[in-house]
C-alpha cells in the first residue's frame, strides 16, 4: 500500500500516463487538476496491491467517456462523482471495497484515483489494459469473462442511464450513443467483479509502473542524466520480465493526421541523417498501431510503441507530433495477457485492419 | 505627403523608436528604459524627432510594443487581487479556478473564487439557467471586501459569449467602476487555460491602465496629438482603450515584432527569423507575414493558458555565450556574460573567452582590440564557428515544417556570428536596420479580428459554417480599426471533435487589415 501525497507523484504518474497510452487515452491534464485538487483538500489517494483485497471484496471501474475538447471546458464535477459512488453501492446492492482503473494509458488512470481519495476507498494498483486502447472490450476485464454491464452512466445534471448489453463491443456502441445524447461526457461504473476476479482479469502494478516512468524521467533530467537510460533500465526489469528497446532515434520527416468517424488516424515518418533510404514510419488509430522501419514491421499491437521527445523524453501523444521534432520511438512487450490468443483475437493487428499477425517486439528487433 | 509613422519598442532594458513613412525608415534610435516608461519613451521620441527634422504634427499614428506587463507578472509586481466568478455549476467543482498557481502568485491574486449555477453544452443549449439570485450575493460580497478586478468564466463561452454578458450586466450593477474581464474575450476552447488567461489580465488591469495612461501623456508631452496604438502578440494592433482592458494581449508582441520587422525589411512572406541577442537566440517562423503561432500549451509566469502566442524556439547561444575547452571537445555556454559582454569579453580587456571574441578572431566583425584574441588557434576558431552554425542549423531546421530550405533572416546584434552559408537555407538576409527591427514590427503592424468556436456543420453545412467563421472574423478586424476593403482572411483551422460522432467543428480563423486611419 502506498498514498500520493504529492504534487510531484501526482505529476509522475500523469507523465507516466501519457507514456503509457502509445500515443493515445487523451491528455490526463484535468484528471491531474483534479487529483491536485484532493490533494489541497487534504485527502491522499490509497493505493494497494491486488494481493491485499480479499477474495469477496467487492471491486468497479470508474471511468469518464466522452470527447476530449467536452472534458476541458466541463472539467470534473467532485460533488457529481460522490453521487455516482453512492449511486453504485446502491445499484449494486453492495458496498464498493476498492477502484480500479480500466486504462491505465492518459486520462482515465487518474479518474479513479481521484474519486479514492474523495471517497477514502483504495485503488487496485492495476488496469484493464496496461496501455491505451480505444474501446471498451479491449480490456483484460472483458477478454477474461467479466462482463462491463450491468453498468450506468451519470451527468452532472442528475441523469443516471443504466445498461445490460449481451456483449461488451454492443455496449460500447450503445453507451456512446448516450454519451452524446447527454453532451459528450459522461462518468459511469463498469466491471463488476469480487477480489478474486481483479487479482486474475487485470494487469496488475501498472500505478507504480506509471508512477516509476515519470519518476524516472524527472529525476534524469533533474540530474541531467540521460533519461533514456534510466527509463530502458527500469523497462527491461527483470522482475517484470518485460522487454523494451529503443526502436528508432530520428527526426519526424511527415506527419498526417486526419479524423475519420470520430477517431483519430494518420501516419508519421521518421527520417535519420544516415541517408534518404531509412524510413520509420509508425501508423496511427488514435494510439500507435504499428511501426514499421524500411518496409518491415518492427512492432505491432498490442506491443507498446512510444514516441518520445529525443532530448527531454517527454512522451508524446499522436495529435503532438509534428514535422521537425527530434524523437525517439520505444518498442514495448505488452503485458503477458495482452499477448494470448484470447486477447489477441480482440485487440491484437487484425482488429485495427492490419493484414498481419501479431509478433512479439523481442522477436522483430 | 502620407503621414509619418512612428514605431516604439519598450523592451526590458532598452526603448527603441523608428519614424517611417512609406517603406522608408527615416530614423531610428535607441534609448534606456525608464521605471516610469514615459521617460524613455520621450527621450527616445524627442532624440527621433531632432535627428530627423520632422515636426511632430507630422506623425500621422503611432504604434507601441511593450514587455511592461509580461515581465509585471513573471516578477509578480504590481499585480491587482481578482475575484473569479465561475458559471458552470453543477459542472466542474472538482477542479476549481487556480488549483495548479504558483503559492506565490495566489498568495498575490488571492483566493477569493465563486462558483455559481449555469453554462452551456458544446452545441449551445444551456445546461442550467444562470443563478442571477447567486450573482447578486456574489457581487455584494465583492463590493464588500473592496476588490476592483473581477474575472467572469463560463463553460463553452465561445459558443455561448451571451452567459458571461449577462453576468457581468448583474455584476455592474453593484460594482458599477470595477475592471472586468469576461473569459470569451481572451481564449479560446479549454475552460482552465482560458480562465487563466482572464485571471492574468484581471491581475494586470491596474498595471495596464497606469502604463497606457503614462505612455498617452507622454506623447501629449512631446506635443504628438495622433492616435496611439499598441502591438498585440499576433502583431496586429490595438487602441490603447483595448490593450488597457486587455493587457494579456500584449505579452508576447516582442518577439512578434521582431519576427515582423524582420518581413518588412526584407520583403519575404515566408522565412525563418533568427534574433540572435547576447544570452539567447529566439528563433520564429514567418507564415503569410505573420509569425506562425504555436499549437499547445503555453506557460506564462508558472501559468497555464492557451491564448495566442508566437511559436519562437529560444536556444542558449548568444554574443555573450561563453566558450570552454573540456576534455569532450569544445562546448558552447549554455551560460553567457549577457550584459557585462563589455566587460568581461577578451576583445574588450576581459578574461572569458566569449562567441564574440571567435568572431573578432576570424574576421567576421571588429569590435574592441582584436589584438588581444589574435593568440587563439584556428583550430578552436573552427571548432567554435562548426559548433554554433550547427546549434543554429538544428534549431532552424526545427522551426520548419518541411525540409525544403527557406529564407533565413537574422536580426539583433549577435547576428554577427554567423558567417557561413547556413544548411537548409535558400538564402541569408542580414537587413540594414536589423538592429531596431522590432520598433520596424511595431510601425508596420496592421489590426486582426479572429474567431475560435464551435459551429454545427450539420445544420449549416460545411461551406456554411466556414463562410460565418469568415464573416465573423472580418467583422471583427473591421470593428477593431481596419480598413474594411483591405481585410483579408489569413488563417482558417478546422478541427473536427474525436472520440464522438458529432456534426460539429471547431473553427478558428483570422482576418486582417491596414488600420483605416493610417
Amino acid at each position: 500500500m502506498f498514498t500520493i501525497d504529492s504534487v510531484q507523484k501526482i505529476q509522475d504518474m500523469a507523465r507516466g500516463a501519457v507514456f503509457l497510452g502509445a500515443g493515445g487515452g487523451g491528455d490526463p491534464y484535468v484528471g491531474e487538476l483534479f487529483l491536485r485538487q484532493q490533494l489541497t483538500e487534504g485527502r491522499h489517494a490509497k493505493i494497494i496491491d491486488a494481493t491485499e483485497l480479499a477474495d469477496d471484496a467487492f471491486v468497479v471501474v470508474m471511468a469518464g467517456m466522452g470527447a476530449p475538447n467536452v472534458l476541458v471546458e466541463h472539467l470534473v464535477s467532485k460533488v457529481a462523482l460522490m453521487r455516482l459512488f453512492e449511486h453504485a453501492e446502491k445499484y449494486y446492492g453492495r458496498k464498493v471495497d476498492a477502484l480500479i482503473s480500466g486504462e491505465i494509458g492518459g486520462a482515465n488512470s487518474v479518474f479513479p484515483v481521484a474519486l479514492g481519495a474523495q471517497m477514502g476507498v483504495p485503488v487496485i494498483d492495476g488496469d484493464g489494459m496496461g496501455r491505451a486502447f480505444p474501446r471498451i472490450e479491449m480490456t483484460t476485464f472483458s477478454i477474461f469473462g467479466v462482463k462491463a454491464t450491468p453498468a450506468f452512466v451519470m451527468d452532472e445534471s442528475g441523469n443516471f442511464v443504466s445498461f445490460d448489453i449481451i456483449n461488451d463491443h454492443l455496449a460500447e456502441d450503445v453507451m456512446r450513443s448516450v454519451c452524446a445524447a447527454l453532451g459528450s461526457m459522461v462518468y459511469g461504473i463498469f466491471f463488476q467483479m469480487t477480489g478474486a476476479q481483479a487479482k486474475k482479469v487485470a494487469v496488475l502494478g501498472t500505478i507504480s509502473q506509471s508512477m516509476e516512468i515519470g519518476r524516472t524521467i524527472r529525476e534524469a533530467r533533474d540530474h541531467c542524466d540521460d533519461p533514456f537510460e534510466g527509463l530502458l533500465k527500469y523497462l527491461n526489469d527483470p522482475g517484470t520480465g518485460r522487454y523494451a528497446r529503443v526502436l528508432y532515434d530520428g527526426k519526424i520527416v511527415d506527419v498526417t493526421h486526419e479524423i475519420r468517424d470520430g477517431w483519430h488516424w494518420g501516419k508519421a515518418t521518421i527520417g535519420n541523417s544516415t541517408g534518404e533510404d531509412d524510413r520509420f514510419v509508425i501508423e496511427i488509430q488514435n494510439e500507435y498501431i504499428v511501426a514499421r522501419r524500411n518496409g518491415r514491421t518492427v512492432a505491432v499491437v498490442p506491443d507498446l510503441i512510444i514516441v518520445l521527445d529525443a532530448e527531454t523524453a517527454e512522451p508524446l501523444t499522436a495529435e503532438m507530433l509534428i514535422y521537425g521534432q527530434r524523437v525517439r520511438v520505444i518498442g514495448y512487450s505488452a503485458a503477458d495477457k495482452l499477448r494470448l490468443p484470447e486477447s489477441l483475437a480482440v485487440c491484437g493487428p487484425r482488429m485495427f485492419g492490419l493484414n498481419e499477425d501479431f509478433v512479439p517486439v523481442e522477436q522483430l528487433v | 505627403m502620407s503621414k509619418i509613422r512612428l514605431g516604439i519598442d519598450v523592451g526590458g532594458t532598452n526603448t527603441d523608436g523608428v519614424l517611417m513613412s512609406g517603406n522608408k525608415v527615416l530614423a531610428s534610435k535607441k534609448s534606456f528604459t525608464t521605471a516610469d516608461i514615459g521617460g524613455g519613451v520621450i527621450s527616445a521620441v524627442t532624440g527621433l524627432l531632432e535627428s530627423s527634422r520632422i515636426q511632430p504634427s507630422d506623425i500621422g499614428s503611432v504604434m507601441i510594443g511593450t514587455t511592461q506587463f509580461v515581465n509585471a507578472f513573471l516578477q509578480r509586481k504590481h499585480l491587482s487581487e481578482v475575484a473569479v466568478i465561475r458559471i458552470s455549476l453543477p459542472k466542474s467543482d472538482g477542479v476549481p479556478p487556480m488549483v495548479a498557481w504558483p503559492d506565490d502568485l495566489r498568495s498575490i491574486i488571492g483566493s477569493n473564487i465563486y462558483m455559481v449555477r449555469g453554462g452551456s453544452f458544446f452545441h449551445g443549449v444551456e445546461y442550467a439557467p444562470l443563478d442571477v439570485d447567486e450573482l447578486d450575493k456574489v457581487a455584494r460580497d465583492i463590493r464588500q471586501k473592496g476588490l476592483t478586478s473581477v474575472v467572469i468564466t463560463s463553460n463553452f463561452a465561445p459558443v455561448r459569449p451571451d452567459i458571461e454578458e449577462r453576468a457581468a450586466v448583474i455584476v455592474r450593477k453593484y460594482l458599477p467602476d470595477v475592471d472586468i474581464t469576461l473569459s470569451y474575450q481572451v481564449g479560446g476552447l479549454g475552460l482552465v487555460d482560458r480562465e487563466n488567461a482572464a485571471i492574468i489580465n484581471g491581475a494586470l488591469a491596474q498595471l495596464s491602465r497606469k502604463v497606457v495612461t503614462s505612455l498617452v501623456a507622454a506623447f501629449e508631452n512631446v506635443r504628438i496629438k495622433a492616435p496611439i496604438y499598441i502591438s498585440q502578440n499576433d502583431g496586429t494592433l490595438i487602441t490603447t482603450g483595448h490593450a488597457q482592458r486587455f493587457p494579456i494581449f500584449t505579452c508576447s508582441a516582442g518577439p512578434t515584432n521582431s519576427i515582423r520587422g524582420a518581413a518588412f525589411l526584407t520583403g519575404l512572406q515566408e522565412a525563418v527569423v533568427a534574433d540572435i541577442g547576447g544570452t539567447t537566440t529566439d528563433i520564429g517562423f514567418l507564415l503569410r507575414g505573420f509569425p506562425r503561432e504555436t499549437a499547445t500549451a503555453n506557460y506564462i509566469g508558472g501559468v497555464r493558458t492557451n491564448f495566442r502566442m508566437p511559436d519562437v524556439l529560444s536556444i542558449a547561444l548568444g554574443g555573450g555565450t561563453i566558450v570552454r575547452e573540456t576534455p569532450k571537445g569544445i562546448t558552447l555556454g549554455p551560460d553567457s556574460v549577457g550584459y557585462q559582454l563589455q566587460d568581461k569579453g577578451m576583445v574588450f580587456g576581459g578574461d572569458v573567452l566569449t562567441t564574440t571574441d571567435i568572431a573578432v578572431r576570424a574576421g567576421q566583425a571588429l569590435l574592441g582590440d582584436p589584438a588581444r584574441v589574435s593568440g587563439i588557434p584556428d583550430a578552436l576558431v573552427n571548432g567554435v564557428l562548426n559548433a554554433l552554425h550547427k546549434k543554429i542549423e538544428d534549431a532552424i531546421d526545427q522551426m520548419k515544417t518541411n525540409s525544403r530550405p527557406v529564407p533565413v533572416v537574422l536580426v539583433g546584434g549577435g547576428s554577427i556570428l554567423v558567417s557561413r552559408p547556413l544548411q537548409g537555407a535558400s538564402r541569408v538576409y542580414q537587413p540594414e536596420h536589423a538592429e531596431v527591427a522590432n520598433a520596424i514590427g511595431a510601425a508596420i503592424a496592421l489590426v486582426s479580428g479572429r474567431v475560435d468556436r464551435l459551429f454545427d456543420v450539420g445544420t449549416l453545412g460545411r461551406e456554411g459554417a466556414l463562410a460565418q467563421a469568415k464573416d465573423e472574423a472580418v467583422k471583427a478586424a473591421i470593428g477593431a480599426g481596419a480598413s474594411p476593403e483591405s481585410v483579408e482572411i489569413v488563417d482558417v483551422i478546422e478541427l473536427p471533435m474525436t472520440h464522438m460522432k458529432t456534426g460539429t467543428v471547431q473553427i478558428k480563423v483570422r482576418a486582417v487589415g491596414n488600420l483605416a486611419v493610417a
